[in-house]
């Protein structure tokens, strides 16, 4: 199990060193069991650090705020951040160095393995608590999870509670990080494609209704887009507002810019912009899950994700975020290539 | 607004049979922008081009659209008018209403609405156009060819005697290639090497040549006009210069392996001469064959002791040469398919089932048995030989579908030589068809058939075995439907034409493509039979598709010609409807250096940046960036969707 002095211990001590501008963790709100990313710059405030089965957060995201705001500044520090990663989290680190959108000493990686754990989805320990309020949530013995209800303590095994992503992921150990907390145990392999196992059985038509549906209840709220570890151009396809505009932009690149996907949640532009989105994840996505937890409307993004990411291993053996040295998928060619697909 | 020109060709009644181009041209004039519109029936005629001419001037048009064949055909023609009329070539624009619409529909109502569509499209299009000048580069007046038989021998002359320089590069010790090996040659049974080493001494000889045998091309880089090409000179570990061509040192050599050049039927030194005439005339070490070489441990020396001239330098090393051309010609012609590969004649294993090339040697007066005609086997003289043609060609489900094209030819003149040699033999052929197309080629069959006594049977032959110190050929004649058993003494099977070894790797590092048969592509297997699909590159002989001598040397001078043409120029001009980076939007992420096939981009700064010579503007590049940062001048996401546009506005 991670230890959680030996992770406040690393993180005072790279934050003493002065060595890193910040590091970004997780930190219970209040005294809840919820769990949201904490930004520490201090030595003394890293007993806020918590380390749950709660902290779900993709913290590479806020990369990219960093690299914007580093853009802006007259004379950023250019000290590297900090960041505590999941094994998820470290295969988007490896993604991002494949597309150089960042070099590896920009920051500092304090890697977290989840053992036999991970994250818990809430839909599924609400239903095995009953109605009940657990107050705090803890990793337990072996693959249990600890959870406190009404000052009593229950030892939950992990499989009943955990996310559909943890229970289907392929590195529950950091795959890239500067330390790693926490044993590397090799988990009992279970169907890593078990999510799209039922939805692969339906014939083109059946999925094609089952998405307009699903589609049909976007807000266009962004939310999976903000949440993306591997959301960070600076202009979308799906803003047709705001686009990467800088003094040298010309009035004719102004005027030539293109509104692919109106912002209203029509459904002809919501299905425009998922499908999009997910091609543009393609041998990209990490299966982080982030984006359908976040969904307020509780659309399975990872559906798509993750056929795609299925898809790329059968046809091209491409596996995401395991080696940041390979080119990224798009990138690669073959002579020997099957190209079953074109047939 | 800019003022927009439609000009609707009918082509006769090519695009006009099919589509209303009155119709086309009167709903174009309504659209808003196009203050002329007109249709003609020639518009690439004379006239034609007059009337464009005519109306940019007396309209004041500063956009035209010609509505005619595909942009491959006539978009050069039609741009030289806009420039003849005082506009920028790329204000000019085609909208394909033949290939695309007119030849591909039969409803004239619903041809002419598409015609329509396809029109509007290009003249929102052409709006949008940014006026562009050619790029140009000064051109390396030097040309590499690459392979010394016959048709690299033929082309390097050509272009040496157009007064360029040459390199000439050869993977093996000599040149002349499989032109070499042969006999004598058919139709007209004149000897092979008496034709062909004049020729090899003249381009060894010719000043404008470089020769370079046992050397290989590493790597190139560049594009037309100025390439740059690594050669890899390997050691022969013999100063030509010093070696006076005595012998000696094979007589003390004590290392023998298979003779290539015999297509083992004998065996050589690990030092040799390839042949007597071989080019440049000096002795090589086989460093795979030669023990000194591969392994330190035995240190033998002997040809070094015998070696009078002190010729042999074990110290030699490989070398990189490193050159500039301004175009390449590949003629690295063929190699057999192997007999291995054909389990119903013995996989090879029989040693009097020979391939053509094998029987060739026999043949040869340079041959193993100078000139006689003896099986392998017990140097006895065959009486009866059977030779089978299409083996491994024309095969779809086992071997090659494609026609080998010269084993018809060689086959007759091998049987006609075997009859000339042994004349109380018998000579058999077993054909699908004989395809004798070429000049004085049906009358050569003719003449084996009449003259010499050659029994043609068609059919297949179904296996091939040993019994007893012959082998039984069971085929089928499918002319009289019989089952046919011949006990034969020599077999000899007309093995496929295959691309030589190392073209597949070869090709990728001159980045030309390969067709399905492992061949060198052409660009257009009518109108551009000698060049590659890159510019400057070009083809000649059996590399492209299997052919004969006289086939192979008319290409190779075709191939030079179009050397020449580029090596006489002083400037090359390139399209600059090229890739241009958007730089606030790339992040520098390197996917279009990786996909893009002509390696014209690179980083700059953490951001793409594009070659504009390299680039050949195929956009491979704009598809693969997740960001639309890179994109083809002209063709521009915007462009496409203001065509889209016009398209289903209408």
């Amino acid at each position: 199990m991670v230890n959680l002095e030996q992770l406040k211990e690393e993180a005072k001590k790279i934050l003493s060193s002065g060595k890193i501008k910040y590091l970004i963790g997780y930190e219970n709100i209040g005294a809840s069991w919820q769990v949201r990313p904490a930004f520490i710059c201090r030595p003394e405030d890293v007993d806020r650090l918590v380390w749950t089965p709660a902290c779900f957060h993709n913290l590479t995201r806020f990369i990219h705020d960093e690299k914007r705001k580093r853009a802006r500044e007259k004379n950023p520090d250019l000290r590297p951040i900090g960041l505590i990663i999941k094994g998820c989290d470290s295969r988007s680190i490896n993604v991002l160095l494949q597309e150089k959108y960042l070099e590896r000493n920009e920051v500092y990686l304090i890697g977290v393995s989840c053992e036999l754990a991970g994250v818990i989805d809430e839909t599924k320990l609400r239903n095995h608590l009953g109605g009940l309020k657990p107050e705090k949530i803890l990793f337990g013995e072996k693959d249990t999870i600890k959870v406190i209800v009404n000052n009593e303590e229950r030892e939950i095994p992990a499989p009943q509670i955990l996310a559909k992503r943890c229970l289907e992921c392929p590195a529950n150990y950091p795959v890239i990080a500067d330390i790693i907390l926490g044993e590397k145990i090799k988990r009992n392999p279970t169907d890593r494609y078990k999510s799209i196992s039922q939805y692969e059985k339906m014939s083109g038509p059946e999925r094609w209704a089952f998405w307009l549906e699903q589609f049909s209840r976007c807000l266009r709220c962004y939310a999976c887009r903000s949440v993306c570890p591997m959301c960070y151009c600076d202009e979308c396809v799906a803003d047709s507002i705001a686009f990467a505009v800088t003094a040298e932009t010309t009035a004719e690149e102004k005027a030539q810019k293109i509104r692919w996907v109106e912002r209203n949640p029509e459904p002809s532009e919501n299905i425009f912009f998922h499908l999009v989105r997910a091609i543009h994840l393609a041998g990209r996505c990490v299966d982080c899950g982030e984006c359908e937890r976040v969904c307020p409307v509780a659309i399975p993004l990872r559906l798509l994700n993750q056929k795609m990411e299925k898809e790329a291993k059968e046809l091209f053996g491409y596996e995401v975020g395991f080696d940041a040295s390979q080119p990224p998928l798009i990138a690669c060619f073959r002579d020997n290539d099957p190209q079953d697909f074109i047939r | 607004m800019r003022r927009t020109g439609v000009f609707v060709c009918h082509c006769g009644i090519n695009i006009a049979g099919t589509v209303d181009v009155k119709k086309v041209a009167a709903e174009l004039a309504k659209y808003p922008g196009v203050v002329y519109s007109e249709d003609y029936v020639y518009m690439c005629s004379d006239p034609g081009q007059n009337l464009i001419i005519q109306a940019i001037k007396e309209k004041k048009l500063d956009t035209i659209v010609v509505a005619c064949c595909s942009p491959t055909l006539h978009e050069t023609t039609f741009r030289n008018v806009a420039k003849i009329a005082g506009l920028n070539p790329y204000r000019c624009e085609i909208a394909n209403i033949r290939e695309q619409c007119s030849w591909v529909h039969r409803e004239k109502d619903k041809a002419t609405r598409k015609a329509i569509s396809i029109t509007r499209s290009i003249v929102e299009k052409v709006r949008r156009n940014e006026s562009l000048e050619d790029v140009s580069v000064p051109v390396t007046k030097r040309a590499l060819v690459i392979g010394g038989g016959i048709a690299g021998i033929q082309a390097s002359l050509d272009i040496a005697n157009a007064g360029y320089e040459v390199i000439l590069v050869e993977k093996s010790p000599s040149i002349g290639g499989h032109m070499s090996q042969l006999s004598e040659t058919f139709p007209t049974l004149d000897c092979s090497q008496c034709i062909l080493t004049p020729k090899m001494v003249e381009v060894a000889k010719h000043p404008k040549v470089k020769l370079m045998t046992y050397s290989e091309v590493q790597e190139v880089s560049g594009f037309v006009g100025n390439f740059k090409v690594k050669i890899l000179r390997k050691p022969t570990y013999v100063d030509a210069d010093k070696c006076t061509l005595c012998d000696e040192c094979t007589k003390v050599c004590p290392i023998v392996v298979p003779n290539e050049f015999d297509m083992g039927l004998t065996g050589r030194r690990a030092i040799y001469i390839p042949f007597p005439q071989a080019v440049p005339a000096t002795y090589t070490i086989d460093e795979k064959a030669c023990p000194g070489m591969f392994d330190t441990a035995i240190a033998c020396g002997k040809c070094a002791d015998v070696c009078k001239p002190g010729a042999i330098n074990f110290d030699m090393k490989p070398e990189i040469i490193e050159v500039e051309v301004g175009a390449i010609i590949v003629a690295t012609g063929y190699d057999l398919y192997d007999k291995s590969m054909m389990a119903e004649y013995g996989y090879g294993k029989y040693p009097d089932v020979l391939d053509g090339l094998q029987f060739e040697r026999l043949l040869s007066a340079s041959g193993p048995t100078r000139g006689k005609i003896l099986r392998p086997s017990d140097k006895k003289e065959p009486k009866e030989v059977v030779f089978i043609q299409c083996v491994g060609s024309r095969d779809p489900e086992l071997h090659w579908p494609y026609c080998s094209k010269i084993c018809c030819m060689y086959t007759a003149k091998h049987a006609m030589l075997y009859k000339h040699h042994v004349p109380d033999g018998q000579a058999y052929i077993f054909y699908i068809d004989i395809r004798s197309g070429g000049k004085n080629y049906e009358e050569f069959v003719h003449r084996a058939v009449e003259e010499d006594g050659v029994l043609y049977l068609r059919g297949k032959v179904s296996k091939v075995f040993e019994d007893n110190g012959k082998l039984i050929v069971w085929g089928a004649d499918t002319l009289t439907g019989k089952q046919i058993e011949i006990a034969a003494d020599m077999v000899v099977l007309a093995m496929a034409i295959r691309p030589s070894k190392g073209t597949d790797e070869l090709a990728k590092k001159l980045k030309i493509a390969l067709d399905k048969d492992g061949f060198l592509a052409e660009a257009h297997p009518k109108l551009r039979p000698v060049e590659s699909m890159t510019s400057g590159i070009f083809l000649a002989g059996a590399a492209q598709a299997p052919k004969d001598i006289p086939e192979a040397v008319g290409q190779a001078s075709g191939a030079a010609a179009k050397a020449v043409a580029i090596l006489s120029q002083e400037r090359l001009f390139h399209s600059p409807t090229v890739a241009r980076v958007l730089k606030n939007l790339c992040t520098g992420c390197g996917m279009c250096i990786s996909v893009c096939p002509y390696e014209a981009i690179s980083l700059k700064e953490s951001k793409a940046e594009v070659n504009e010579i390299l680039c050949e503007g195929c956009g491979t590049c704009s598809a693969s960036c997740l960001r639309n940062a890179i994109q083809v001048k002209n063709l521009t996401p915007y462009h496409i969707q203001e065509m889209i546009k016009a398209c289903l506005g209408g």
